[in-house]
């Protein structure tokens, strides 16, 4: 456990102050971003969970704008890549270049790529080539990158936030599921309603520009997450994600009708740890010392609407997925007895 | 450090609530089933008096007492209780973690903030019940058997049905004393038979004893159809059940052959000429009113033609027939009146004629023999057995003799194979003995069922039909008529 980086003080002071800092972030960004209150939420419940976020939207809601504004209240490094159908691997992770020393002997130098920052903004991500888009797998799971049989170690905290248009699918490369994978939520920004739009208007059609402030450092990022790894989780809690994850399996045999008809493959572990420990970052940014099943539910939409792949039948009649995770959580706490007739029958 | 022997206390508490309600719950169940129970002694309040009523309020009570022990007493275990009060009271899990993480050797630092938070807010809950009462589905449907128990309780008793079944084995003294009308007298007379029937012996131990039967030896009359169903071979033989099973075998064979049995279904008692004689006294009856019909005389005319064709042959009342149509048409009813009745004296002879003895054999084989013998007494031209009527007492089948038997004897043929009673390769006497017609072989035990002219004619039309038709070749057409020229003369 990294002590030295703990806030001082109780527990309680460190709970607090995380629940602050949270606060104050969420508080920076929303200078910038108007509404999307929930997708600003999960972006830094991805960040203090210490995964990667997709956001998936169609042009012009504010998606790039929402990871530009983190990066700028972060005092971290930050990185853009728009990815183009042309882009290369080399190009995201860096390529080995020929330097000269001052005794003018020649040697291999490594050319460290947009990768080696704090944060990534892999803009429209699925515009490159799957062979690029893999170059981000080793980076996103392990925190390091290999080139030339020689391992560089990305800078921590790595935070990944790639973006994506749902609906203009020419010339793109959906990404594959080992990648989304990666990914420990995918979100949706959806269209503002009428205020925020009113609101979006005001603010970007005037002369004054805002400024955020940065208001937490990479060490910081790196302290909250081990406090978030400290929540207790109540064994019922546990087993009602693993229930969540298991219902999303067509293959077992207490799998939900709809999971059955719909399903192609459920959700791997890493759902099952994404939701977990959504659901720990927000119990603590909630000021809560435990996990309830309250947070599980609200974050499982985010953490298994990409990890759900539907089979012909669901495709073919357009299931939503989110309707569907709706579904198998409802159907998981009827079997992990959280039901309210569960004690008196 | 905050004690969590709040939050055991607080759990115990919870489970006492969760076994209240389980009562309840469970009360309401066996109070339903208690009421439904309760109706039943309710219902035979008028044999069991007060102690219907005894017995019902103690089902309802036992019910529902019952229902409540049994839910009282269910296990409720207390991370389930710790689980609702995190629900009841809106903790958001923090008791169940709380307790559960308390006792872990793993506990992280912030689980001692968890329990400071836990106990603070636990202590600081208000009195609320947090386990809510669940209704059965028989919650809603108790006062259905209740209302229906007060109703018996309140309404006069149900009177029950008295007395027994009918004693049919016994014989009662009623029965005894009753003047014995004729049907019971018989009843009775069986009913003593049947007491003094012996048990039957079993099957393996039954012994076969085959008592040669009366009058089966050969008292059947000569021609009687009769004979072939009656047990002619076994009253002088010895058991053998496999002759027994070849006799019972050759009798089903023979009653397949329905054209050689009786015909049962034939009116004797309304002939067609008796027919005739009604109808011709109808007539003779209207002819001095105004419902003299002549068209009913014409019709009456018709049919006795038909009937005199019908016979056979020659018509005998054609010539009767001819003159009273001849009359009718000039409007001499009484003329046409005295015709008829001498075609009728004419019929009657026929009919009593058909009374003289040999008529009564029935069958439809006799009656085409006499068909036969008809025809050729039409000819002139008596067959080699036919001596026109038989005396009295003599069969059917010439060669015979005189038989001391008034019905003869059977003959040895039919004795000896019933299926071979056909005339088989008969030649026909005449001139054109290759168109004998008739059948050789197993359809000479199938007589036809039609008469001969009757249906001769209508071959001869189709056949003329078929070569108007062109379905005869030309080279056979020819032929063809010459053959049912022929036929015709015979």
């Amino acid at each position: 456990m990294a002590q030295s980086s703990q806030p001082s003080g109780t527990q309680e002071q460190r709970v607090e102050t995380f629940v602050q800092a949270f606060r104050t972030l969420r508080a920076e960004m929303q200078k910038v971003i108007v509404g999307h209150d929930d997708v600003v939420n999960q972006v830094l419940v991805g960040l203090f969970a210490g995964g990667h976020v997709l956001l998936e939207g169609v042009p012009g809601l504010g998606k790039t704008l929402l990871i530009k504004t983190l990066s700028e209240c972060l005092d971290l490094t930050f990185s853009r890549i728009q990815f183009t159908p042309d882009l290369m691997p080399g190009d995201i992770i860096g390529t080995n270049i020929i330097a000269e020393d001052a005794g003018g002997r020649k040697h291999f130098q490594f050319q460290r790529g947009p990768i080696f920052g704090h944060i990534l903004l892999a803009d429209e991500v699925n515009r490159a080539t799957p062979k690029t888009q893999s170059a981000l797998l080793e980076g996103m799971q392990e925190g390091n990158v290999t080139v030339s049989g020689t391992g560089h170690p990305l800078p921590s905290p790595f935070f990944v936030l790639a973006t994506q248009n749902p609906i203009e699918m020419e010339g793109t490369y959906p990404l594959p599921e080992a990648q989304l994978d990666r990914f420990i939520f995918k979100l949706r920004v959806r269209y503002p309603v009428l205020e925020e739009l009113t609101e979006i208007i005001d603010r970007t059609t005037r002369t004054r520009e805002v400024e955020v402030q940065r208001v937490m450092t990479g060490p910081q990022v790196m302290a909250f997450r081990e406090l978030v790894r400290e929540v207790p989780l109540a064994t019922h809690v546990r087993e009602l994600a693993s229930y969540i994850v298991l219902a999303s399996h067509p293959q077992w045999d207490r799998a939900p009708e709809a999971a059955r008809r719909f399903v192609r493959y459920g959700a791997s572990p890493r759902g099952a740890q994404a939701l977990v420990l959504g659901a720990k970052v927000r119990a603590l940014s909630e000021g809560r010392y435990n996990v309830s099943v309250e947070d599980l539910r609200a974050m499982a939409l985010p953490a298994l609407r990409h990890r759900l792949i539907l089979n012909f039948e669901g495709e073919a009649e357009g299931v939503d997925a989110d309707t569907l995770i709706d579904q198998l959580v409802e159907a998981a706490e009827v079997l992990s007895t959280t039901g309210k007739d569960a004690f008196v029958r | 450090m905050p004690d969590p022997k709040i939050l055991e206390r607080l759990v115990e508490q919870v489970m006492r609530e969760v076994r209240i309600r389980r009562a309840e719950f469970w009360a309401l169940r066996g109070l339903f089933a208690g009421a439904v129970a309760a109706a039943v002694p309710l219902l035979f309040r008028e044999s069991l008096g007060a102690l219907a009523f005894v017995l019902a309020g103690a089902l309802l009570v036992a019910g529902a007492l019952a229902g409540g022990l049994w839910g009282f007493s269910r296990k409720v275990r207390p991370a389930e209780a710790a689980r609702l009060a995190d629900r009841g009271f809106g903790f958001q899990d923090r008791v169940a973690t709380a307790i559960e993480w308390a006792e872990r050797p793993d506990r992280t630092p912030l689980v001692d903030a968890l329990l400071t938070d836990t106990v603070a807010r636990v202590e600081a809950r208000d009195g609320r019940r947090v386990v809510p009462r669940l209704l059965p589905r028989e919650a809603k449907l108790v006062p259905l058997p209740l209302a229906l128990g007060l109703v018996l309780a309140l309404a006069p008793p149900i009177p029950l049905p008295t007395g027994g079944l009918p004693n049919f084995t016994a014989k009662s003294e009623e029965d005894e004393t009753k003047p014995g009308d004729r049907g019971g007298k018989i009843e009775s007379d069986e009913r003593k038979a049947a007491a003094r029937r012996e048990p039957l012996p079993r099957a393996d131990m039954q012994e076969r004893t085959v008592s040669p039967r009366q009058g089966g030896g050969g008292s059947t009359q000569a021609g009687d159809l009769a004979a072939v169903f009656k047990d002619t071979s076994l009253g002088s033989k010895s058991p053998d059940f496999n002759a027994f099973l070849k006799k019972g075998d050759e009798r089903i064979r023979m009653l397949e052959q329905v054209d050689r049995l009786p015909d049962l279904q034939r009116d004797f008692t309304q002939s067609q000429g008796k027919a005739m004689f009604q109808r011709a006294k109808e007539l003779r009856g209207a002819m001095g009113g105004n419902q003299f019909s002549p068209d009913k005389m014409r019709e009456l005319l018709n049919e006795m033609e038909k009937l005199g064709r019908k016979g056979g042959g020659q018509n005998p009342w054609s010539g009767e027939i001819g003159e009273g149509m001849e009359a009718l048409e000039q409007g001499q009813n009484d003329k046409a009146m005295d015709a008829m009745e001498r075609a009728l004296n004419k019929l009657r002879s026929m009919e009593e004629k058909g009374r003289d003895g040999k008529g009564l054999r029935g069958g439809r084989e006799s009656e085409r023999r006499g068909a036969q013998r008809g025809n050729q007494r039409g000819q002139g031209q008596p067959g080699p057995g036919d001596e026109g009527d038989f005396p009295e007492g003599e069969g059917l089948f010439p060669g015979k003799g005189k038989s001391g038997n008034p019905k003869g004897d059977p003959t040895q043929r039919l004795r000896a194979n019933p299926f071979d009673v056909g005339v088989e390769g008969q030649s026909r006497s005449g001139r054109k003995e290759g168109m004998d017609t008739n059948l050789l072989g197993k359809g000479a035990n199938t007589p036809s069922r039609l008469q001969y002219l009757g249906v001769v004619g209508q071959y001869r039309k189709m056949m003329e039909e078929a070569i108007a038709r062109e379905q005869v070749p030309r080279d056979y057409q020819s032929q063809v008529k010459q053959y049912f020229q022929s036929l015709d003369e015979k």
